[in-house]
C-alpha cells in the first residue's frame, strides 16, 4: 500500500484534487440552492412549498448513481452537450441541495418564533430577518449535519468515475489495472479519502468551538 | 415522450434487476443490522478492550466511500484468496459498511437512557437482566427506529453502486436497457420510481413501528391538544 | 375559518387615541379566545391588562400588534387600519410592508425576551436602527449606547444574551424596542419569566418610562405595579373585557363577581 502511494503519488494527488474541486463546488453551489429551497419549504404559500417538497423528495429518494446517469445521458438528448465533469458537478449540486434544504429547514424551524416576531415588531422586513436574524443562527446550528453532508458528498463523488471523470477513484482503478495490485491500490485510495474526511471533521469541530454568541433557546 | 410500451417490452430485465436489488438489499441490511449489534454489544460490554477498535471501524465506514469497499472485496479479495461472486461481494459490502453506522445508532440509543432509571430498578431489587430486557431495550427500540430507518434507506440507495461491480441490479439493467433501446428517460425514470417505492415502504414501515413502540409506552400526555398555536 | 367581515362602517377613529380597536374577535380553531373587544388608548396613558391565564389578555395584545391576525373588527394605529384594507368593498389582508408601516409607532417587549442570541446586547439594540432606519454603524452604536444607558446596562454592551441574567435580558429587550422611537410600548407579561428577585429592576425601568410620559399597554400579573403606575386597568376573563377603570376603583370596589374572585385568590396567595 505504501509502495503504491510512493510510486504513484503525483497521479493520486491529481485525482484527489479533482475529487475536491468537484465536491466542494457542488457543496458551495448546493448551499445557495439549498438555502433558497429551505425558504421555499418554509414559505407560507402552498404553491411555493409544494414543488420544493417534490424536488426534495425526488433527489433524496433515489440513488445518486441513477441521478448521475439520468443527468449525463438525458442532457445530450435534449440538445445540451455537457462535459462529464460538469455533469458530475451538476448532479452532485442538485442532490446535495435537496439534502441541505432539509438540514436548513429543520434549522429554521428551531429558531424560536418569538425572535422573528421581535424582528418584525422592530420593522425589520422578512427578507432582512431571514438574512440577518435567522440564517446566521441556522448556519451555526446546522454545522454538524452540514459537515456530515460535505463528507457524504465527498464519498459519493467517487461514483462519478463511472462517467469517466478522472478523480481519485478513477485514478485508482487505472493504477490497479496497471500494477495488478487492486487490494493495495484501493486501500491507498481509502486512506486518502479517510484523511480528507478526518481533516474536515476536525475543522468543523474547531469551528464549532470557536463560535461566540451561543444559541440560547429562550 | 414517455413511452410506456417500451417498458412493457423490457419488463423481464426490470423485474430481474428489481429481484436482485431486493434480495441483495435484504440480506445486506440484515447483515448490517446484526453485525452492528455485535459491534455495539462488544463495545458496551468491554469498552477498554473493544472501545478503540470498534470506534476505528466506525470511522472507517464513515470516512471512506462504499465503492472502495466494494472494489476491495471484489477486485482485491482474490489476492488474499477471497474470491467472491459479484452479488456476494455486494451483500458483504453493504453489510460491512452498514454495520459501522448501525453500531453507532445502537450505542446512541443505549447511552440516551438516563442512568438514574437503572439505579431505581436496582434499588427495587430488579435484576440486571430484567432491567436490560424490560427497561432498557424497550426504550432503546423507540429511539433507534427513526435513525435506523434512515440508515436502511441510505443502504438501499447505496446498493445501486453494486451495478458498478457488474451485479445485474436495477441500475445495471436500466443502463442495459438504455444501451439497447437508445431511450434514456423511460428506463431510468421507471427504475427511479421503483427505488422510490422501496424507500417509501421502508419509511412508512419505520414510522408505523415507531408509533407502535410509542403506544406501548405511554409518554407524558401530548401537549399538542392543549396549545393549538404554539408561538412562544 | 371565520370570514373577515367588511370594513366597519362606523365612525372613523377619533384622532385623539393612538391605538383604537372596535369589536375585535379571534378564534383558534373552535376556541373563541377574544369576543367583541373595544379598546382605545390616549397619548401618555398607561393601561394594565389583568386577568387569569387563558383569559385572552396576551392574545389581545398580539392582535393589537397584528402578530395574530384578528378575525373580525378593526384595529387602528394613529388612525390607520392595521392589517387589512378595503378593496372593492371587500376586506383583504395588506402586504407585510404595509403592516410594518402602520405599526411602526408600536414597540413590543415579550415575556421570553426573544433577544437574538447571535448578537451582543448592543447589536440587538442597533440591528433595526441599521437595517430599517439605515443608520451607519457609528451612528447606530452611539444611539444604541444611549438606549442601554437608559436601562442601566451600558456596561453590558458587548455581552451576548447567554451571559446576561433574565432581568438584564429584558432590559436589553426594552432598549431594543425604545431605539426605534416608538410612541406606544406594548409589554406582554414582561416579568412573568423572571426570578422574583429580578422583577424589580425591570419594573423600575418601566416606571421611569411611564413617568417620562410614554404611552404603554402592559399585560401583567403584577397587581402592585398596576395599582401604582396604571391610569386604567382592564380586567379580562374568557376572552371578554369584564371591567375597566382607574386602579383605585377597580381594586377597591370590584363590581363583578369574577373580579372579586380573582382579587381574592391573588390576595390569599400573596399574604403568606
Amino acid at each position: 500500500m505504501l509502495e503504491i502511494l510512493l510510486n504513484h503519488y503525483p497521479v493520486l494527488l491529481e485525482g484527489l484534487a479533482t475529487t475536491l474541486v468537484v465536491s466542494l463546488s457542488a457543496i458551495a453551489l448546493g448551499l445557495v440552492l439549498g438555502v433558497l429551497l429551505a425558504f421555499g419549504l418554509t414559505s407560507r404559500h402552498g404553491l411555493v412549498r409544494w414543488p420544493c417538497g417534490l424536488y426534495r423528495s425526488f433527489w433524496r429518494g433515489t440513488p445518486i448513481l441513477l441521478q448521475l446517469l439520468l443527468v449525463y445521458y438525458l442532457l445530450p438528448e435534449v440538445g445540451i452537450e455537457i462535459a462529464p465533469i460538469s455533469a458530475a458537478i451538476l448532479t452532485l449540486t442538485l442532490n446535495t441541495a435537496a439534502f441541505q434544504s432539509e438540514i436548513f429547514r429543520s434549522g429554521i424551524s428551531h429558531i424560536p418564533a418569538g425572535q422573528i416576531e421581535a424582528a418584525r415588531m422592530a420593522g425589520i422586513s422578512s427578507w432582512q430577518t431571514r438574512r440577518r436574524i435567522i440564517m446566521p443562527q441556522v448556519f451555526r446550528l446546522t454545522l454538524p449535519p452540514l459537515t456530515n453532508e460535505i463528507i457524504t458528498i465527498l464519498k459519493n463523488s467517487s461514483l462519478i468515475s463511472v462517467i469517466a471523470v478522472t478523480e481519485l477513484m478513477r485514478v485508482s482503478e487505472q493504477i490497479a489495472s496497471r500494477t495488478f495490485q487492486p487490494l493495495e491500490t484501493y486501500l491507498a485510495a481509502a486512506l486518502l479519502y479517510l484523511a480528507v474526511n478526518l481533516v474536515l471533521a476536525l475543522l468543523s469541530a474547531h469551528l464549532e468551538r470557536r463560535m461566540t454568541g451561543g444559541l440560547a433557546t429562550d | 415522450m414517455f413511452d410506456i410500451t417500451l417498458l412493457w417490452e423490457v419488463r423481464g430485465l426490470i423485474l430481474q434487476g428489481f429481484w436482485n436489488t431486493l434480495w441483495i438489499c435484504f440480506t445486506g441490511c440484515l447483515l448490517a443490522l446484526s453485525l452492528g449489534l455485535v459491534l455495539a454489544a462488544l463495545r458496551l460490554a468491554n469498552p477498554r478492550l473493544f472501545g478503540y477498535p470498534v470506534a476505528c471501524y466506525v470511522e472507517l465506514c464513515r470516512g471512506t466511500p462504499l465503492l472502495i469497499l466494494l472494489f476491495l472485496l471484489y477486485y482485491g479479495g482474490p489476492s488474499i484468496g477471497l474470491t467472491l461472486s459479484a452479488s456476494v461481494a455486494g451483500v458483504m459490502g453493504l453489510g460491512l459498511y452498514g454495520a459501522g453506522y448501525f453500531a453507532e445508532i445502537y450505542r446512541g440509543g443505549f447511552k440516551s437512557i438516563p442512568k438514574g432509571q437503572l439505579e431505581a430498578a436496582r434499588m427495587l431489587g430488579i435484576s440486571r437482566w430484567h432491567a436490560l430486557t424490560h427497561i432498557q431495550i424497550p426504550q432503546m427500540a423507540r429511539l433507534i427506529v427513526p435513525p435506523g430507518t434512515n440508515q436502511l434507506i441510505i443502504l438501499v440507495k447505496e446498493s445501486a453502486l453494486i451495478s458498478i461491480i457488474s451485479v445485474d441490479d436495477l441500475t445495471k439493467n436500466a443502463t442495459t436497457i438504455v444501451n439497447q433501446t437508445f431511450q434514456v428517460i423511460e428506463p431510468y425514470l421507471a427504475v427511479a420510481l421503483l427505488y422510490w417505492l422501496m424507500i417509501e415502504l421502508i419509511a412508512r414501515g419505520g414510522y408505523a413501528l415507531e408509533k407502535r413502540l410509542a403506544n406501548r409506552q405511554p409518554r407524558p400526555a401530548s401537549q399538542q391538544g392543549a396549545t393549538p398555536h404554539a408561538h412562544g | 375559518m371565520p370570514m373577515a367581515d367588511t370594513l366597519s362602517p362606523s365612525s372613523p377613529p377619533r384622532q385623539k387615541s393612538i391605538v383604537e380597536a372596535h369589536g375585535i374577535s379571534k378564534q383558534f380553531g373552535d376556541l373563541e379566545v377574544l369576543t367583541d373587544i373595544d379598546f382605545s388608548l390616549a397619548p401618555s396613558e398607561v393601561v394594565c391588562v389583568i386577568g387569569p391565564s387563558g383569559s385572552g389578555k396576551s392574545t389581545l395584545l398580539r392582535c393589537l400588534a397584528f402578530l395574530e391576525p384578528y378575525d373580525h373588527g378593526s384595529v387602528y394605529i394613529d388612525g390607520q387600519l392595521l392589517g387589512y384594507e378595503d378593496r372593492n368593498g371587500k376586506r383583504v389582508r395588506t402586504s407585510e410592508k404595509r403592516v410594518d408601516d402602520v405599526r411602526a409607532p408600536v414597540g413590543m417587549v415579550f415575556q421570553h425576551f426573544h433577544l437574538w442570541p447571535h448578537r451582543t446586547a448592543l447589536e440587538n439594540v442597533t440591528e433595526a436602527l441599521r437595517l430599517v432606519n439605515g443608520l451607519s454603524r457609528q451612528e447606530a452604536d452611539t444611539e444604541g449606547m444611549a438606549m442601554l444607558e437608559q436601562v442601566g446596562l451600558s456596561d453590558r454592551a458587548g455581552h451576548f444574551p447567554e451571559s446576561l441574567s433574565g432581568g438584564q435580558k429584558q432590559r436589553v429587550a426594552i432598549a431594543r424596542a425604545l431605539a426605534m422611537k416608538p410612541r406606544v410600548m406594548f409589554f406582554d407579561e414582561p416579568t412573568s419569566a423572571l426570578d422574583p428577585e429580578l422583577v424589580g429592576e425591570v419594573l423600575d425601568v418601566m416606571k421611569k418610562l411611564a413617568a417620562d410620559g410614554m404611552t404603554m399597554v402592559i399585560v401583567t400579573h403584577e397587581m402592585g405595579f398596576a395599582a401604582n403606575v396604571a391610569n386604567r386597568v382592564i380586567f379580562m376573563d374568557q376572552g371578554r373585557v369584564v371591567e375597566s377603570g382607574p386602579p383605585a376603583t377597580l381594586f377597591r370596589q370590584p363590581k363583578s363577581e369574577r373580579l372579586q374572585q380573582f382579587l381574592n385568590t391573588w390576595r390569599e396567595r400573596n399574604i403568606d
